[in-house]
């Protein structure tokens, strides 16, 4: 395949670029960087900032450089007084309306608008606000709006329509009335939104951003009465270092673990203990569905976004969906029962905190049926409702977990290595890769091949399903059966397949669905920017912690094997059955119908 | 007025017109279009919108851009007669503020107008003011519009009649 290359100039040095190049991109590979701002790679490209604007020759005006293509001949001129001017004054322009609370602002030190300001030169503010104040959406449980920090650059919109296929947020208006919008202004609380908070990781400023749980955490630790511990999911321990500075992709299990103990949690334990036992929970449903004809296929249920996109899109095919609750749910579950009684500790006082890459866990351990734990001891003990607990009682992202760690002034380089605390802390390399696409699949193969053949697999890696292609498939013989598998991320690609089964046309006896491009690691609570290389360098650190373990495939958790036989017995079991497995619900689009009564949580900001 | 006609039956409708226009280039806004037409107040109701999502497939956020953007789309019920004032140039430095302060005044709508409302209704819903940037109509500044029709040189007094001259119409038809 041979591209054709036409010769430029830019800056009067002369350049082969692709034809139909941006000149964005042709000065990308000339190794001359452009501002930019609304621009994203691979989401976004709605040239509404004007910050990326160059000067060709014979063009009446200045062109956009994400946009405009490059032709035989063009020359560019990247760097002239008439440029940086008109940057300089795009980017004032947006100050104008931006309310300048950077120091209170959640994105402070890592905002593009900022940084873009100060390498712009930005001095003062030459203009006058000329929108009105609009409120904030806080509807939701977990992504914060505040439309008077958005520059309109559209990258939400983009993620969310063509990513995601989610369309929760839109513009609306015209002119200075435009803002982004949910339907009706009824916020993200009362519509289809997924929470999946990719919005928030391409924001570009802080009009998006997780809902802080920060000071609930801190408050709980500094309680006496409280035993408050901690999980964190594979994603962490490959975003953590990211967050804390260090370079994308760092692996830091042992630091992060010695960094949450300094913070103050009793103990420090590990999702990936439940993400194992969720294979075994999820491994038995799918060999049970297989032998006795039931719903197939059986897709995973551990991404919070996936689960609420198909029971607000695909409301009758959530048969399909496996009952298994998340590792983090099962976390909790476990904690507040099995551990609790094993360590002689009032499930009461006992305060779950998750660290996840997640925004949408925060919605999930919200769900009012995840209180398994407060349900298996209410009639033991004859508690009332006032009693009632969740089983997870906060769920803070990698980035909110960065913040606790600087406001406690925990340096993140000179932390010791540190391991995780038993029981719940011991995992196996199956559940390591639950953080990237394809690995919830590889770790289930992993075991269900045992389980079903009884022979111990010749290549535990099932390298078919890793990788950042949108759907991956692979066909597995387990003992002569032959089934096909697949795996997919981002809701865009998870909506192909669930398409399919509408038709009746789906191949597949097992599927895989991650939210976010990437799988967790790439979550939308994760470090700020992610991008596709950083993805890349994360799963790369995932897969080097699988290859560490000692141990890598669940069903050899000497640790869930020990908590089946004390306490939950058998996969599938009655127990299990309570504490592991859950339901869900048909949704629709109409959501603040059946939200009961309408939320209004629209604020005024803090700032206004 | 028609006051019988159910939602079902506007819903109903509103199916008539999806169908006449599925697959067509375009098919949201002409649908959009004549689903306001045949509202009794001239609008969109939630409960239009959402109908109309649901059944096109169109998103809810989509539906929402489109009739938030175009000025021709009233999300709330337009009264049986519409005064439009001309807020170009021209009329504004011949008054035209004045006159929409007068028909705050006359109609009793002044509080929606101070707060800056775009357009309002008379609760009785037989007035709806609105303003619009120009008529091209500037030699006879300051101008207004009652139902389409253009009215020059208006005065206060002249605004007067005529809009009690519609409240008079109106009021002989109900005696009627």
């Amino acid at each position: 395949m041979n591209t054709t290359m036409v010769n430029i100039k830019i800056n009067g040095d002369n350049h082969l670029a692709p034809l139909n190049a941006t000149i964005l991109d042709a000065c990308k590979r000339a190794g001359i960087r452009i501002p930019t701002l609304c621009y994203l790679e691979d989401v976004s490209k709605n040239a509404s900032c004007a910050v990326c604007v160059v000067e060709v020759k014979g063009a009446k005006s200045l062109l956009r450089s994400c946009t405009a293509c490059v032709y035989e001949g063009m020359e560019i001129a990247t760097n002239s007084a008439r440029i940086r001017d008109a940057r300089k004054t795009s980017v004032e322009l947006l100050l104008a309306n931006h309310p300048k609370d950077c120091l209170s602002c959640l994105r402070n030190q890592n905002c593009e608008l900022q940084s873009l300001a100060s390498d712009l030169g930005v001095k003062e503010e030459r203009y006058v606000r000329t929108k009105k104040i609009e409120k904030c959406d806080t509807s939701s449980i977990a992504i914060h709006r505040d439309p008077n920090k958005c520059i309109l650059c559209g990258r939400c919109i983009s993620v969310c329509q063509n990513v995601q296929t989610v369309s929760a947020i839109g513009l609306s208006g015209r002119g200075i009335k435009s803002k982004i919008s949910t339907y009706m202004e009824k916020g993200l609380g009362n519509v289809a939104c997924t929470y999946c908070g990719q919005c928030a990781l391409v924001c570009p400023t802080g009009a998006i951003v997780e809902r802080d749980d920060t000071d609930s955490v801190f408050e709980e630790m500094s309680n006496p009465d409280k035993y408050v511990i901690v999980q964190t999911a594979p994603a962490i321990r490959v975003g953590i270092g990211e967050a804390m500075g260090m370079d994308p992709g760092s692996l830091v299990t042992g630091k992060m673990v010695a960094g949450l103990r300094k913070l103050g949690f009793k103990k420090v334990f590990d999702t990936q203990f439940t993400a194992d036992l969720t294979i075994l929970e999820e491994g038995y449903e799918l060999i049970n569905r297989i032998k006795n004809n039931g719903k197939l296929p059986m897709i995973t249920s551990c991404s919070p976004g996936w689960i609420k996109f198909a029971e607000h899109f695909f409301p009758d095919l959530l048969g399909h969906l496996s009952s298994c609750k998340s590792p983090q749910q099962m976390f909790g579950a476990v904690a507040k029962t099995y551990y609790a009684a094993k360590m002689e500790i009032d499930p009461r006082k006992i305060v779950v905190v998750s660290v996840m890459p997640c925004t949408a866990k925060k919605y999930e351990a919200r769900r009012p049926e995840m209180s398994g734990a407060f349900d298996y001891w209410k009639d033991k003990r004859a508690w009332s409702s006032e009693d009632a607990f969740y089983d997870v009682d906060y769920v803070l992202t990698t980035r909110e977990l960065a913040r606790m760690f600087k406001e406690t002034g925990i340096t993140f380089s000179s932390l010791p290595v540190e391991e995780f605390d038993n029981p719940l802390g011991a995992s196996t390399g199956a559940a390591v890769i639950f953080g990237a696409t394809g690995g919830v699949m590889e770790a289930a193969m992993r075991t269900a091949y045992e389980v079903i053949t009884g022979n111990p697999l010749a290549d535990i890696n099932f390298t078919a399903v890793r990788g950042m292609e949108g759907i991956k498939e692979a066909e597995v013989d387990l003992n002569g059966m032959k089934i096909k598998i697949a795996a997919a991320h981002t809701l865009k690609n998870a909506r192909t397949l669930m398409e399919q089964i509408e038709k009746g046309e789906s191949p597949y006896a097992f599927i895989e669905v991650m939210t976010c491009p990437g799988g967790c690691l790439g979550g939308g609570g994760q470090p700020i920017p992610t991008t596709w290389e950083t993805r890349r360098k994360r799963a790369e650190s995932i897969y080097a912690e699988d290859v560490n373990k000692p141990l890598r495939k669940s069903h050899e958790n000497p640790n869930v094997a020990a908590l089946y036989s004390e306490f939950l017995k058998e996969p599938l079991g009655e127990m299990s059955h309570h504490l592991l497995h859950t339901s869900y619900q048909q949704r629709g689009l109409l959501v603040w119908k059946t939200n009961g009564a309408e939320k209004k949580e629209l604020k005024t900001p803090h700032h206004a | 007025m028609d006051g019988s006609r159910t939602l079902e039956q506007e819903m109903l409708e509103i199916d008539e017109v999806i169908s006449r226009y599925k697959g067509k280039h375009g098919e949201l806004l002409g649908i959009l279009e004549e689903s306001q037409i045949l509202n009794e107040h001239k609008f969109l109701s939630e409960d239009a919108l959402n109908h109309v999502a649901l059944r096109t497939g169109v998103p809810l956020s989509r539906v929402y851009n489109v009739v938030t953007f175009y000025s021709f789309f009233n999300l709330k019920p337009q009264g049986k007669h519409t005064v439009t004032v001309c807020r170009g140039t021209a009329c504004h430095t011949k008054g035209s503020r004045t006159l929409l302060d007068d028909l705050g005044l006359i109609l009793n709508c002044k509080k929606e107008l101070d707060e800056g409302e775009q357009f309002f209704t008379t609760p009785d819903k037989q007035f709806t003011v609105t303003t619009v940037a120009c008529f091209g109509q500037c030699a006879l500044a300051p101008v207004i519009a009652i139902d389409g029709i253009i009215y020059s040189n208006v005065t206060t007094s002249k605004l007067q009649m005529l809009v009690r001259r519609i409240s008079k119409v109106r009021k002989n038809h109900e005696n009627h």
